[in-house]
């Protein structure tokens, strides 16, 4: 990488590092500052704001791998599959982060962690099929095979989040129907204070997406670039 | 209905996840960065 290039990525990257700091900021102020206590669960219903953006940022996520993997099968470039695997990992850790802050809400409105009902089950697999993913990158050798493995299992993977999404129309729930995109229409099923908070929160868990992907694949590139050196002095010895 | 605690927790669970996970992508792009020049200056040597 040229000299001009790195410097280029770096200031790119720290404009980043503060637009995600700003919007935190803001997202964490309209959160207790801004927003009001919603009447019935009381100050526990500020969760939403940090679990409704971990999930669209590990949906998101999903969706980046099940793009790449296409295009990794498709065109066979290296890159596609590193974006892939950058983005199963943040996908899991906040996959995660939802699957712990459900139940944390969840406890004292239906009273009980957890119920085998369809959006929590679904939600779940998909963390088992995302941590499938994971191993099985980690416990095959580096090479083409690993890589086209692991396309298929994050495009099959992917195919769960529309069910996911559904899966609280389909079914009788416990888990609450869709507020902002629901049949009244976009955002009719929520205060306005409410989806201008949550706008911002998702708008900040977007920004920190585009930077931790920034960070993950500028890890397996030096990688790469270690292997590649490893075997040049090898060659040159 | 407060349920203060729940609200700390699951912000603790998250900010916690964060930062974990931003320190370690740091710490670990950092010692992969100084592998890179080590590699690099140990080719250099050779060739000279």
């Amino acid at each position: 990488m040229s000299q001009e290039k790195a410097e280029g990525l770096e200031e790119e990257s720290s404009i980043l590092i503060w637009l995600t700091g700003f919007a935190f900021i803001a997202a964490m102020a309209a959160i207790f500052l801004f927003v009001p206590t919603e009447k019935t669960e009381g100050p526990i219903q500020r969760i939403m704001y940090l679990h409704i953006p971990s999930a669209w940022l590990s949906f998101f996520a999903f969706f980046i791998v099940f793009i790449s993997s296409i295009l990794f099968l498709w065109k066979k470039e290296r890159e596609w599959d590193i974006y892939a695997y950058a983005s199963a990992e943040i996908g899991v850790i906040f996959c995660s982060l939802v699957l712990i802050t459900g139940p944390i809400w969840a406890k004292p409105i239906w009273g009980t962690w957890w119920v085998w009902d369809a959006r929590l089950t679904s939600t779940l697999i998909l963390w088992l099929i995302y941590v499938a993913y994971l191993m099985l990158r980690a416990q095959t050798e580096p090479g083409s095979m690993r890589a086209r493995y692991a396309a298929v299992l994050g495009i099959v993977g992917f195919l769960n989040i529309p069910f996911i999404h559904f899966s609280v129309l389909w079914w009788r729930t416990f888990h609450p129907q869709p507020k902002v995109i629901s049949s009244e229409g976009f955002g009719k099923g929520m205060d306005p204070s409410m989806l201008t908070t949550l706008g911002i929160s998702l708008g900040a868990f977007t920004l920190l997406y585009f930077l931790l992907m920034g960070q993950r694949v500028r890890q397996e590139k030096l990688k790469d670039e270690i292997d590649r050196l490893k075997r040049e002095k090898i060659y040159s010895s | 209905m407060d349920n203060f605690g729940f609200l700390f927790a699951a912000n603790a669970f998250v900010w916690g996840g964060i930062i974990y996970f931003i320190y370690t992508l740091k710490q670990r792009n950092r010692e992969l960065e100084k592998d890179v020049e080590l590699l690099k200056e140990a080719i250099s040597k050779e060739s000279r």
